[in-house]
């Protein structure tokens, strides 16, 4: 299992188009991945691969967030979501996995 | 290709409105048609140009066709009926509300899901909250 937690700087925090593509990048891996937002309701966790599951998790700027994966992509799944992210989500065919 | 969508409204402004949302989403992966008003540009629903927005929006890997109101839904009837797609499997008409369910609908499609897949979490998109206390 790969993790990790960081502190999401993006001014839209993970709402509409940065979601969107946050689903989109995490779709193109095999892993399982979830989702869960620390700085709100630790104990729910979303399928990083589902927009509404997301979506529910109310991510803002300055939330600490966790991502992890289980699977064969389990490393390179964490570290593109979470360079996503640290991007804030400039949008390219290169963050795009599919 | 992906799944594509029909957008039926009363008005053409909202159908295009909600393309227009549904279609930053999901780039240009998926294909989105917006259908609004009556024949003569009145608000309503028009058979014949929702026919041929299927018609357009049909690439072969499914169609999702998402309504407004009402008598959107039996003019999308009335024009599957026309071309002779009332029992088709890959089309399909969704309950669920229409900006919620075109935005889910247009990045379940961008991902590459199924026809299936997508109408059932644009259907899910009914529940959805956009109050997160």
């Amino acid at each position: 299992m790969a993790e990790t937690q960081f502190i999401v700087t993006n001014p839209a925090g993970l709402h509409a188009r940065p979601a969107a593509l946050f689903v989109r990048t995490a779709a193109g891996f095999q892993s399982s991945i979830r989702v869960r937002n620390l700085s709100r309701d630790v104990g729910r966790e979303a399928d990083a691969k589902s927009i509404l599951s997301v979506m529910t998790l109310g991510i803002e700027q300055g939330h600490e967030i966790s991502i992890k994966a289980e699977g064969p992509d389990e490393a390179a799944a964490v570290d593109a979501l979470h360079a996503l992210i640290d991007a804030g989500f400039n949008e390219s065919d290169a963050v795009s996995t599919r | 290709m992906a799944v594509a969508l029909v957008i039926v409204s009363h008005s053409q402004q909202l159908a295009d409105g909600v393309r227009e949302i549904a279609a930053q989403m999901a780039g240009d992966r998926v294909v989105i048609r917006a259908v609004g008003g009556a024949a003569d540009g009145s608000l309503g629903t028009n058979a014949e140009a929702i026919a041929r927005a299927i018609t357009d929006a049909d690439q072969g890997d499914g169609v999702l066709i998402l309504m407004d109101l009402g008598s959107a839904v039996l003019s999308t009837e009335t024009a599957l009926e026309m071309l002779e797609l009332n029992d088709s499997p890959k089309i399909r008409l969704s309950n669920a509300p229409l900006v919620e369910g075109a935005v889910v609908a247009a990045i379940e499609a961008s991902v590459g899901h199924t026809l299936a897949e997508v109408a059932d979490a644009a259907l899910d998109a009914k529940d959805m909250t956009k109050l997160i206390k």
